[in-house]
Order: C-alpha cells, then sequence, then structure tokens
C-alpha cells in the first residue's frame, strides 16, 4: 500500500479529510492542471525542498517555510524519518491519476516525509469529505485561503521531481484534490470511520516533528483525503527583533475536530474612581483550547496616561506577581523560561496606548489568568469628568519605508505589515469568543448631576447622591469600541482642586488647575481657522460623516471677520483654494461644496496634512486656529508629534477625534504640542453637537499661557508637565509634582490676550494623607514627559536612561521596561508549542475593507 | 626574544580569559523557585517584611508567589525601589480571621540563576500579629526541586 504526501510550500493547514482512498475509487479529475512553471509535489521527490527564499522565491510564510512531501519509493534515500499511516497499509501499485502523470509508480514502504517545521494558520476547513466533488466546494466557502491547494508560482520548477506526480495544486490557484491512495485491503482492523456531523465528516489536522506520525496515524481514514491548504502570500519583512517570539511559529490549527475558540476567552474590567482618580483592574483570562501547548499573543490598548504598576499571573489557585525588568532583560527572561517549558508571561508597551501580552507555555486546556492593575487621572472636559477605556487598537496606516510602526493584517497573517507591532483582525464575517465585562465603582465625593455613555449600554445602580455603581450591559459586551463613561458633578463644586499623598518615599501633589473666569472677559481676536480633515481609507464612512459634521457646524458659527480654509489629505493634501477665505457667506457656501465633495480613501499621509496646515505664511492680526479631524489610525506618531513641534509656531492646534476608537495618544500629544486641546467626537449626534459647541466656545476666548505658579509656602521638585500647557476655556489641567512645607494658597499667572492674569488657588495640604495613586501617576506624568521630550530632543538616550531609572524605581511599564512573571516550579511538557495571535475585530464604524484588505472568501 | 615570549603568554592569557567570560556570559540561565518559610511559633502572623540576601553567585528575581496558608495565598508585594538597587525586599499582611501559627510557608520566590548554584539568605524586616505588635519568628529559605517535564 502507498500512501501519499502532498508538497505545498507556504504557510500551510492540512485539515478536512485526510487521504488513504482504496484503489476502486479513482481520483477525479476535475483539478487544473499546473500552470507552465508550475510545479507539483510528486512521488519520486527526493530532495528536500530549499525555502522560498533561498530559492529567490516568493516568500509564502513569514517564519518558517515547510514541506510535506509527496509519497516517495521506499528505495530512495530517506532524509528524515518515514511517517507510517495507520495500520500499516502500503500500497503496492500507484492510483489511476498518478500513473496518468507519469509519478512513480512502485512503492513498498508508506512515507510521508516532514522536512521541516509547517507552519499552520489558524483556519479551519469543514468540509463533506465522503463526496469528493461536494467538499471541496464546501470547504472552499469555509477557509479564508483562496484555494484549498496553492503552489506558489515557480515553486520548484527547477526540481523534476516536482514538477510531475501528486497534483497538489496549480499555479493558478485552483483546487486540486490530494491522490488517491492505490487500493488496499486492510492488512489489520480499520479503524471507526470518522466521526460525522450530519453526514458530513469534519476533521481538522495539525502537524509537527513530534506529533506528525501520532496524528496522521490516528486521524487519516481509507475514506479520507488529505487537503493541504496554502496561502499564498505577499513577500514580507520580518518583524523587528525586539520581540522575544520573533521567529516562532504563528499560529496552528488545533488537533480538533471542531472550529475552536481564540485563547483569550475574556477580559474584565473593574474601575474604582474616588474623585477624579481611577484605579483600574484589567483581568485577561486566557485558556488554551487546543490539543497543544502554545503561547497566547495579544496586542491590545490601555489609556494613554495609564500608570500600570502591578501585574499578577495567576495559573490555578497561585498567584505570582510579575517584577518590572529593563525591557530587553525581561524580553530575555522570556524567551529563555518560555523555550525552557516555564510558564511566564510578559507585557510590553509598543505605544504609551497600545501594549503587547505574550504569555507562554499554556498547556492544553488550561487556564491562565493575568490582572493588570493602572491608575490615571480622569480629564475634566467641558465641564464632565471622563472615564474612558479603549477596547481595541484600530487598523494603522504606516507611511512607506516605516518599520516601527503598527501594522493591521489579516487574521493569521503574521509578519505580513514587516512592522514591529502588529494587529491581526477579524474579516466581517468572523468572530472571536473574546468579550467584556466592565464594572465602575464611582464615588464622585459630591453631588453626581448626570451620568452617562454613549458607546455602551451600561446599568447604573445610585448608591447614594455621591455614589454610583455602574456595569456594562450584558447586550454590548463585543470588544469594538472605546468604553467612554461621563459625569458631571454639581457646578459650583467644580474648581481647581489640590491633592496629596505621602509616604517613606516624600510627599507627592497634584493639583488640577482650572481656568479662571476672567478669561470669558477678554476680548476674543479674529480667528484663522484651518480645518483639517483625514481622508484616508479608515476614515470612511461613519468617522468622515462625522468630521464633516462637526466642520459644517462651525462654519455655520463662523463670524464675518474670520477666515477659513479646508485641507483635506489621504495619500496627499489638498485644498479648498489657495489662501484662507474671509468668511463670508458665499465663501462658506462654497466651503461646504467643497466639504461635501470629500471622500474617504487611500493612506493616512499625516505629515502632509500637517505641513499644509502649518506650512503657510500666517494672516497679521488673526490668531490661527488648526482643527484635525482624524482617527489617528497612523503608525509614526513620533514623526507627527516632532512636526508638529517644528512646525506649530504661534499657531494652536486642536484635535477632533472621530470614530469608535480613535488613537488617542496622538489626538491628545498633538494638542498638547500644538497648544491646544483635544475633544472626541463620539457617536451621539447630540454629543457630538455638544462637543462642536464646546470646542467653537473654547476658541471664542483666548488662552492662558506662559503659566507660571508661586508655590507659597511650598518647596516643589520634579514637577510634571515640566511646562504648564495652556489652559483654554472648560479645559482645567493636571500639573504633579513632590513638595515639602506648608501653604494655604497658590498663585498662578499668564498672559492672555496680551493681558497678564493673576488668580488664587486655595490648598489644603494634609501632611497625613495617603492617596497611593497620585505617586504612580506622578511617576507616569514624569515619563511621559520625558517621552515627549525625546520626540524632539536629541539626547534620547539620556532620555530613556531617565524614563528606565524612573519607571523601574517606581515599578512601571513603559517603553523602556517591562513586566516579566515566570512559574519556575514546574516545567511543562514538550517544546514551547506554537504562537497563537488573538485577532481582534475591527473597531465598529471602520471598514476591514479599507484598513486591513479585502477579506478572502 | 624573552620578552616577546611574555608578551605572548600575557595575550594568550588575555585571550583565554576573555573566552572564559564569553563562556559564563552565555552561560544557560535556568529558573529556580524558593520557598520563604517562617516559623511563627504560637503566634500568629498577620505581616511580615523579608530581605532575600543573594551572598553568592548570580541570580536575580523573576516572579513573586504567595504562600500556603490562605491568609497569603496573595502574592506578597515587592519594593521596586529597593530592587532598582540590588535588594530583593518582600512583604505581605492579612487582614484574615485564621492568621498561620507555627512553620508556615509564606512566598515563593521564582528566581533566574546563572552559572554555579547561588547562596541566599533571607533577613527578617519586620513580623506582627493583627494587633501589629512584633513577633519573634525566624525565618529560613529553602530552594525547591523543580517539578513537571524537567
Amino acid at each position: 500500500m502507498r500512501y501519499w504526501l502532498i508538497g505545498a510550500l507556504a504557510t500551510v493547514t492540512i485539515a478536512g479529510a485526510c487521504a488513504m482512498a482504496t484503489m476502486h475509487e479513482a481520483a477525479p479529475q476535475k483539478a487544473a492542471e499546473p500552470a507552465p512553471g508550475a510545479a507539483t509535489p510528486n512521488a519520486s521527490a527526493t530532495e528536500s525542498q530549499p525555502p522560498p527564499e533561498a530559492a529567490g522565491q516568493e516568500a509564502y510564510s513569514d517564519e518558517v517555510v515547510g514541506t510535506v512531501e509527496a509519497p516517495r519509493s521506499a528505495a530512495r534515500p530517506g532524509k528524515v524519518d518515514p511517517i507510517l499511516f495507520p495500520d500499516g497499509n502500503v500500497p503496492s501499485t500507484p492510483p489511476p491519476d498518478e500513473k496518468s502523470r507519469g509519478a512513480e509508480t512502485s512503492t513498498d514502504t508508506p512515507v510521508l516525509d516532514k522536512k521541516t517545521t509547517i507552519e499552520f494558520s489558524d483556519d479551519t476547513i469543514e468540509g463533506e469529505l465522503a463526496t469528493p466533488d461536494g467538499e471541496f466546494v464546501e470547504a472552499r466557502k469555509k477557509t479564508d485561503h483562496g484555494s484549498l491547494v496553492k503552489v506558489p508560482d515557480g515553486f520548484g520548477q527547477d526540481r523534476k521531481d516536482w514538477q510531475k506526480g501528486t497534483p497538489a495544486g496549480d499555479a493558478s490557484g485552483k483546487l486540486k484534490k490530494a491522490p488517491r491512495a492505490a487500493p488496499t485491503k486492510p492488512t489489520t482492523t480499520p479503524k471507526p470511520p470518522p466521526k460525522t456531523h450530519g453526514g458530513k465528516s469534519r476533521r481538522t489536522l495539525s502537524y509537527d516533528d513530534v506529533e506528525l506520525r501520532k496524528q496522521v496515524s490516528s486521524a487519516v481514514k481509507p475514506v479520507d483525503e488529505l487537503w493541504v491548504v496554502s496561502r499564498k502570500q505577499a513577500p514580507r519583512a520580518r518583524p523587528a527583533a525586539a520581540r522575544p517570539d520573533t521567529g516562532g511559529i504563528e499560529a496552528r490549527l488545533p488537533s480538533s475536530e471542531q472550529r475552536v475558540p481564540l485563547p483569550l476567552k475574556h477580559t474584565e474590567v473593574s474601575a474604582q474612581i474616588a474623585g477624579f482618580v481611577a484605579s483600574v483592574r484589567v483581568k485577561q483570562q486566557y485558556q488554551n483550547p487546543y490539543a497543544e501547548k502554545i503561547e497566547a499573543v495579544y496586542v491590545f490598548p490601555l489609556p494613554e496616561d495609564a500608570a500600570v504598576s502591578d501585574f499578577v499571573m495567576t495559573i490555578g489557585d497561585r498567584t505570582i506577581r510579575g517584577i518590572v525588568r529593563e525591557r530587553q532583560e525581561a524580553e530575555r527572561i522570556y524567551a529563555e523560561a518560555k523555550q525552557q517549558g516555564y510558564v511566564a508571561s510578559l507585557m510590553t508597551e509598543e505605544r504609551p496606548n497600545v501594549f503587547t501580552q505574550q504569555v507562554a507555555n499554556i498547556e492544553p486546556g488550561k487556564s491562565i489568568d493575568v490582572d493588570l492593575v493602572y491608575y490615571n487621572a480622569l480629564p475634566l472636559e467641558d465641564g464632565w469628568y471622563v472615564f474612558s477605556f479603549p477596547l481595541v487598537v484600530g487598523p494603522r496606516f504606516n507611511p512607506p519605508g516605516k518599520a516601527d510602526g503598527v501594522g493591521a493584517v489579516a487574521r493569521g497573517e503574521r509578519g505580513a505589515s514587516g512592522q514591529g507591532t502588529e494587529v491581526q483582525y477579524l474579516a466581517p464575517s468572523e468572530r472571536s469568543g473574546h468579550d467584556i465585562g466592565i464594572s465602575v465603582d464611582l464615588d464622585a465625593g459630591m453631588p453626581i448631576m448626570e451620568l452617562q455613555s454613549s458607546t455602551h449600554k451600561i446599568e447604573t445602580q445610585e448608591l447614594s447622591a455621591t455614589h454610583r455603581a455602574i456595569k456594562l450591559a450584558a447586550a454590548d459586551t463585543i470588544p469594538n469600541k472605546d468604553f467612554v463613561l461621563r459625569y458631571r458633578v454639581a457646578s459650583d463644586a467644580v474648581g481647581s482642586a489640590f491633592l496629596t499623598h505621602r509616604d517613606d518615599g516624600g510627599s507627592y501633589f497634584m493639583l488640577l488647575l482650572t481656568p479662571p473666569a476672567e478669561l470669558k472677559k477678554i476680548e476674543r481676536s479674529p480667528r484663522e481657522m484651518v480645518f483639517v480633515l483625514d481622508c484616508s481609507g479608515s476614515m470612511s464612512g461613519e468617522p468622515l460623516r462625522q468630521a464633516k459634521a462637526a466642520v459644517r457646524r462651525v462654519l455655520e458659527l463662523m463670524e464675518p471677520d474670520d477666515s477659513f480654509q479646508i485641507i483635506n489629505f489621504s495619500t496627499s493634501a489638498s485644498q479648498l483654494g489657495k489662501q484662507p477665505l474671509v468668511a463670508t457667506r458665499k465663501n462658506i457656501e462654497r466651503g461646504l461644496r467643497y466639504l461635501a465633495s470629500l471622500d474617504a480613501e487611500g493612506g493616512t499621509m499625516m505629515t502632509e496634512g500637517i505641513h499644509a496646515a502649518l506650512g503657510f505664511a500666517h494672516e497679521p492680526g488673526k490668531v490661527r486656529i488648526v482643527s484635525f479631524m482624524t482617527d489617528g489610525f497612523i503608525g509614526n506618531e513620533t514623526d507627527i508629534l516632532r512636526l508638529v513641534h517644528s512646525e506649530i509656531g504661534a499657531a494652536r492646534l486642536f484635535s477632533f477625534g472621530v470614530g469608535s476608537s480613535p488613537n488617542r495618544y496622538l489626538l491628545d500629544a498633538m494638542a498638547r504640542m500644538g497648544n491646544g486641546a483635544v475633544a472626541y467626537i463620539e457617536p451621539s449626534d447630540a454629543q457630538a453637537a455638544e462637543a462642536v459647541d464646546a470646542f467653537f466656545e473654547r476658541i471664542a476666548y483666548p488662552a492662558l499661557s506662559d503659566i507660571e505658579v508661586e508655590w507659597g509656602g511650598l518647596q516643589t521638585v520634579d514637577v510634571y508637565p515640566a511646562r504648564i500647557p495652556d489652559l483654554h476655556v472648560g479645559r482645567p489641567v493636571f500639573v504633579s509634582g513632590r513638595f515639602t512645607g506648608q501653604a494655604s494658597s497658590i498663585r498662578v499667572s499668564g498672559y492672555a490676550g496680551g493681558k497678564r492674569v493673576e488668580f488664587a488657588v486655595p490648598v489644603i495640604v494634609d501632611p497625613t494623607a495617603a492617596r497611593p495613586p497620585l505617586k504612580q501617576i506622578w511617576a507616569r506624568m514624569k515619563i511621559a514627559d520625558l517621552a515627549q521630550r525625546a520626540t524632539w530632543d536629541d539626547d534620547l538616550r539620556g532620555l530613556a536612561d531617565l524614563i528606565k531609572q524612573s519607571a523601574i524605581e517606581h515599578g512601571l511599564l513603559s517603553r523602556f521596561t517591562a513586566f516579566i512573571a515566570v512559574d519556575s516550579s514546574r516545567v511543562t511538557a514538550g517544546d514551547h508549542g506554537v504562537s497563537v495571535t488573538q485577532p481582534v475585530p475591527v473597531p465598529d464604524g471602520v471598514r476591514y475593507e479599507n484598513t486591513v484588505g479585502r477579506e478572502k472568501k | 626574544m624573552r620578552r616577546g615570549s611574555i608578551l605572548a603568554r600575557a595575550a594568550l592569557i588575555a585571550y583565554a580569559l576573555a573566552l572564559a567570560a564569553i563562556a559564563v556570559a552565555e552561560e544557560a540561565a535556568r529558573f529556580q523557585p524558593i520557598d520563604i518559610v517562617v516559623d511563627v511559633g504560637a503566634g500568629a502572623l498577620a505581616a511580615y517584611q523579608i530581605e532575600l540576601v543573594v551572598t553568592s553567585g548570580d541570580a536575580s528575581i523573576v516572579g513573586v508567589e504567595g504562600g500556603e496558608p490562605a491568609a497569603f495565598k496573595a502574592a506578597p508585594y515587592y519594593d521596586p525601589k529597593a530592587l532598582a538597587g540590588g535588594r530583593i525586599i518582600i512583604a505581605a499582611y492579612s487582614i484574615d480571621d485564621q492568621l498561620p501559627s507555627g512553620r508556615v510557608r509564606v512566598a515563593t520566590l521564582h528566581m533566574r540563576e546563572v552559572g554555579a548554584a547561588p547562596g541566599y539568605e533571607v533577613k527578617l524586616l519586620a513580623a506582627a500579629d493583627s494587633d501589629g505588635q512584633p513577633l519573634s519568628v525566624t525565618v529560613e529559605v529553602q530552594p525547591r526541586p523543580v517539578g513537571g517535564a524537567r
């Protein structure tokens, strides 16, 4: 009896039926013939195929290239261990279809050679296996691959042993069936027929060096066929080598019969808000649903100002607290632990709001939880405190030539973006089992007047006038948009606030600095409004509609002595006119028409938009206000911020975040560097209108700039931000530092509209107050301030050292530090398994085809 | 001639030392759990703070695990500032009704070791009962065999 091996080069999934048809069931010849130059695996293959890169061919897999060879004669020298099919059956004659292709016809040994490790993607193929004609059709519908069997162009063309014989596929990617095995009577008792599902059998196989023989032996049945699926991919760059999992295998189908869930099952967010300080615990629950050991990899967002200061890995009833280490050291430790078979977890920061969690050596069926805790201060925006929790990293555009961005790829296409960080996205037709739970315990300390979420359905329990318990409604648990909760306290209670914390390390303060009422009494200057709209592909649909609505509203509110310009950018930038137009009715209508004509497509060359908005001469006597409307889905944030810093001049940049999951780090930082303020437009039209009106009111008054603080009897050091941001109406800012001494008030001064403004802020310094989050928030603000400096300061190494030192001393995650936790008490069996990257949905309202790519059918 | 020979020998020695250094540097790391065991006697332990001192060899901490009794099951905290200075200080407290007495494992430290087996010493910095009264306890460190497939 003989057994057939099907060759394929690439990311390979072996699924569905496994070949062992009897001789009497000749394989149908429906498959297309190989195209010229293409090769098919051959029964007489005797040499290992080089990986495609080595052969100068198209790369089909970023990490591992594997082949499952066609069956070959036992007489040929085998280079690897042969794999015996079940029952020891060996076909003694070749199947007719192979004969017709001139393949070797004689073989005595059942052989399935495996030359290298095969990379499997996490596709499941289901099909009716008993009726070959139908199964391909069925299976094709259910896989992401363009075809079930696909051999790359030119593959093996110089190798005659691959040019004839078993038709695993053809260059055009058309499906071909596996060859039929020669008919033979099993010499041993046949195994029971495959498990069926409504008359159809479904089976998924995965291979690795250790398990191949076992799996094939137990899974392949005489009535089955072997299918090999390869995915043709564009040549791709390897991710930056900074990640310890680089070089790992992306994902592999589990050895189970059904589509299985992904490793991240649930994320539970529990927040406690006291006043305006939030302490948030995030629990990520991982479970290995596969039959093999895995490493789970998950790229996820957190608020950009989150001071992540605790990290605990839970295995069963054991809890292991992670340690903050220098990032490279932590990555090295993680790689060692992973390689040696220990359960370990590593958390790294890729951006201030993008993180990677890796959990190594999760054994089949086992669960591992990772808890992290962070603190942040809630911004006060136009009278509302805002608690936001991002749930998905939006698909980002990376300009050509960049490799340190955040790539967006389809599920299973690891490395395809060529970026150091990469997010895999589920296609619109796919769903993961990952859901979320969010609960918020809000103790505002003052009567709560209003509380709402326009992003999610919530259930609220009023515990007292100042205290609420909020829970995410059960019907709204898909993690595809930011969770935003707003609350307002009694308006007369909102003012500047001064909180302190004292411990062995000293005393820390946090000052909420509220703009003085005097700002509204100062006469405004005429404005030169520059609207910049991101019209890239990710803005298509709802985000662009929101942005246009915002611009329309502001245009209608402009006054005759104002002027305006509309700039739109995607791959390049264009604008309404050569110069800003005076805001006459006629010009406004012209602007509205221009606005209506804009559509979203192409890349996000944001630098083009910034150059266009800031790179022309100011109109004398007018304040330039740049309103930047974008989802911020770009991966080169540093380039953008550096450009804003260098070109902002006397202009002010106000960023508007649109869409359900904007890049808040970028938008906040652009506004901060642009001496403006940020606003987010949520899905609710009412909220959007309110945000735009608040913005218009804000720009109607001058900001308080060049702010200085006289601390009275307080001796302050390490105050951050080092330069206190300008104060705009409706937008208080946080200032934090360390101090000694006592005072009952501090004095704040600055300039607005050319006039000096000065006001006092009463403070109460409680020498015994213990508010530990303040210390962590201060450290995080220090790190953020240093990181911001790093966008334009040349002393990167010096700044990096300062960030590292500060983060380690305070046990905080940062770009240069990471959390590592290793369970050294036990070594898990086997090698470290494969990496399974958790794919995520694209944000609500974002079109997959415009950001990730066309969904594969 | 003699001077040349000395120089050549010196160069060889330096080369050998450099190779040895590289070998040490490249020596594979291993992981080792070590238990922190406290003998409270008849008292009831509510809080402790200890310092682990690496007396010899190359070892660093890669995880802090809770102990055996329910009151100290949660992972202890470590002092990041001390760790930045090369010291390993952990601490925990419990408000549980059932506080442990006698000899108990209060924590397990997961260590990464390189080269010869490091020496460990543990110092008790503080131990107290639920009233905050100091307890007279002894503390010791016990490397634990690694289980599983090793």
